[in-house]
């Protein structure tokens, strides 16, 4: 696959040629902070971003979608979205976290709602240019990528270099116009960058390694930090709803005005709010905050963890940072449970 | 299968959640479509004697409200509260944190004694009678309100959220109003609303009450956090979170 070298004009260039032959996604400023947003001109990306409010997931699982439309004869139809798309700019651990849904969505129950939008996605991923303010993506080995998107972008200096890495990838560099042929030199100030990010996206330091999470949860379970830090907690669902590996969704059904007919719906949910684990009866099997708080941390380093091989939390840092009584730290919890 | 017959009453109120119904515009041919209002004092004259459901906007304020609100209850098959005064008691339980000789006076001056001015402590509708359904919200949010209908003719229970505002925020992708070291009601406040306050770049004024179990312990330390104080936060509850459920611990 080919690397081309390019400097800010020509991305311009590039990206405004894209927007103009499809649906481009790309992070822009939203007040002081970041988000995915339809991109309508290549002076609005903010390819320098820390960390986008909501994670890029929101793509690929919207946060409400409608699944099917029925009618009370009992016949249904299936709503699935057909276009394609590109999401531009995505940092490393958001593709890991995408690569992570991706199995999620297709191994069991292969969900042709979310593998559908999956299908018609062409992910840019990019370098982080600039760490947040609570980042722990190099403790989680997911500051720097190597699979997992289409092209990726780093910047180098006063330059980008984007290297393709599928053919969806190559055919985007097609439309790139005089790109230039990187030397030995840019490529090592590319592996500079991917070195440094590896440091420098620490602002939490997890005192172990990510492989031994599953480990420290299985002694864990009763211990005092649970309690503790679930006598702050809102139930408010915030480290849930803005976290790149929470999937969880509600389902509803919904008639129209006829009574005949109506919708199907699906919205995103979350395991900290109350009636998460509600069932029919009445009955909730995790109705103590503490229950509730503690299980987010198994789900993302043990049962999520073990099932996958893979820990369910890549670093972003978001849930830390949503977190009004900040209780979420994944790292501050992990360090106080060795 | 006949169409249910639909009342609405107010009581002490602004009348603001009848008229999201009227609201609706086009979207209220399809509710008389599925229901027959018989009785509806802001959008139509007649009058008829009994309902299978009764629609109560506002609090009580009265003693003579109270009799007339149990006479719609034993007359109604489904009783349900109509926006913030009925569900919670709303604004006006403001006035229950005064001395209510002293409201009176501040309100009607010299006239204050005269016999029609008479009040009693506010007191949201299940204080009062049985409610079946709480529409929550000032005002109430129209497509709510559409959707609990549609639910009622069906037969079929509505799901009302019992999570915080929140939730709703984080969908919108808004930036939390505690960024702007603003004293935001969002976290202890039952959404369904769409997180419209935040929405609109201010705080949630906890218009829908709080959820089931609100953590107001939480609400008060984390003040210390923000640079706030715990009466800070209780004149941010003020409005409506007077005197409700733990509003005064």
């Amino acid at each position: 696959m080919s690397i081309k070298k390019l400097d800010q004009a020509a991305l311009d260039t590039w990206v405004n040629k894209l927007i103009a032959n499809q649906s481009v996604y790309g992070v822009q400023a939203k007040g002081e902070r970041f988000a995915f947003g339809p991109l309508s001109k290549a002076e609005d990306l903010r390819l320098d971003y820390d960390v986008t409010i909501l994670p890029p997931k929101k793509y690929f699982q919207p946060q409400r979608e409608d699944l099917l439309e029925f009618n009370a004869k009992g016949e249904y139809t299936s709503v699935t979205e057909t276009e394609p798309f590109i999401l531009f700019g995505v940092h490393p651990y958001d593709v890991v976290a995408i690569a992570q849904m991706d199995t999620i969505f297709s191994a069991d129950n292969y969900d042709v709602h979310y593998m559908t939008r999956r299908h018609n996605a062409t992910i840019v991923a990019c370098d982080v240019q600039n760490a947040s303010a609570n980042v722990f993506a190099g403790c989680m080995n997911t500051a720097t990528v190597t699979k997992g998107f289409d092209l990726l972008l780093t910047k180098i200096g006063e330059f980008y270099l984007a290297e393709a890495k599928t053919p969806k990838g190559e055919k985007l560099l097609t439309d790139l116009p005089g790109g230039l042929e990187p030397g030995n030199l840019d490529l090592a100030r590319r592996e500079q960058v991917w070195k440094d990010n590896t440091g420098l996206l620490r602002k939490h330091k997890l005192k172990c390694n990510p492989q031994e999470l599953p480990g420290l949860l299985e002694k864990s379970y009763y211990a005092p930090v649970w309690e503790a830090k679930a006598k702050l907690c809102f139930s408010c669902g915030s480290c849930n709803l803005v976290c790149p590996t929470c999937y969880c969704f509600d389902v509803q059904d919904d008639v129209n005005w006829d009574l005949q007919s109506g919708k199907r719906t699906r919205a995103w949910d979350g395991c900290l709010l109350k009636d998460f684990a509600a069932v029919a009866g009445g009955h909730n099997f995790r109705s103590s905050r503490t229950d509730r708080y503690r299980h987010r941390f198994y789900r993302k380093a043990k049962y999520v963890a073990e099932k996958l091989n893979q820990i369910a939390c890549v670093g972003c840092g978001r849930c830390i940072s949503a977190c009004v009584p900040k209780i979420a730290n994944p790292v501050e919890v992990f360090n106080e449970l060795l | 299968m006949s169409k249910p017959k639909l009342a609405i009453f107010d009581f002490t109120c602004c009348e603001g959640c009848q008229l999201q119904i009227v609201n609706l515009e086009e979207e209220i041919l399809n509710l008389i479509s599925l229901v027959n209002p018989v009785e509806w004092r802001e959008a139509m004259s007649e009058h008829i004697g009994n309902y299978d459901i009764a629609l109560i906007e506002g609090s009580i304020t009265r003693p003579e409200d109270e009799e007339k609100l149990r006479r719609i209850r034993k007359r109604a098959k489904i009783l349900v509260a109509l926006g913030s005064c009925a569900s919670t008691g709303g604004v006006n339980k403001l006035k229950n944190n005064f001395d209510l000789q002293e409201v009176k006076h501040c309100v009607y001056g010299q006239a204050a004694d005269m016999p029609h001015l008479h009040t009693a402590p506010t007191k949201a509708i299940d204080e009062v009678v049985q409610v079946d359904y709480k529409i929550y919200g000032c005002p109430i949010d129209r497509r709510e309100f559409a959707y609990i209908v549609r639910c009622l003719a069906l037969g079929k229970s509505p799901e009302i959220p019992d999570y915080p505002v929140c939730v709703e925020c984080k969908l919108q992708e808004n930036i939390c109003r505690y960024e702007y070291d603003e004293i935001c009601l969002g976290p202890v406040t039952r959404a369904g609303c769409g997180a419209r306050c935040p929405s609109c770049a201010t705080w949630c004024f906890g218009c829908r009450g709080h959820i089931e179990e609100p953590n107001l312990s939480a609400a008060k330390e984390i003040m210390v956090r923000y640079g706030k104080t715990f009466q800070d936060l209780k004149n941010r509850m003020n409005i409506f979170g007077s005197k409700q459920r733990y509003a005064d611990e």
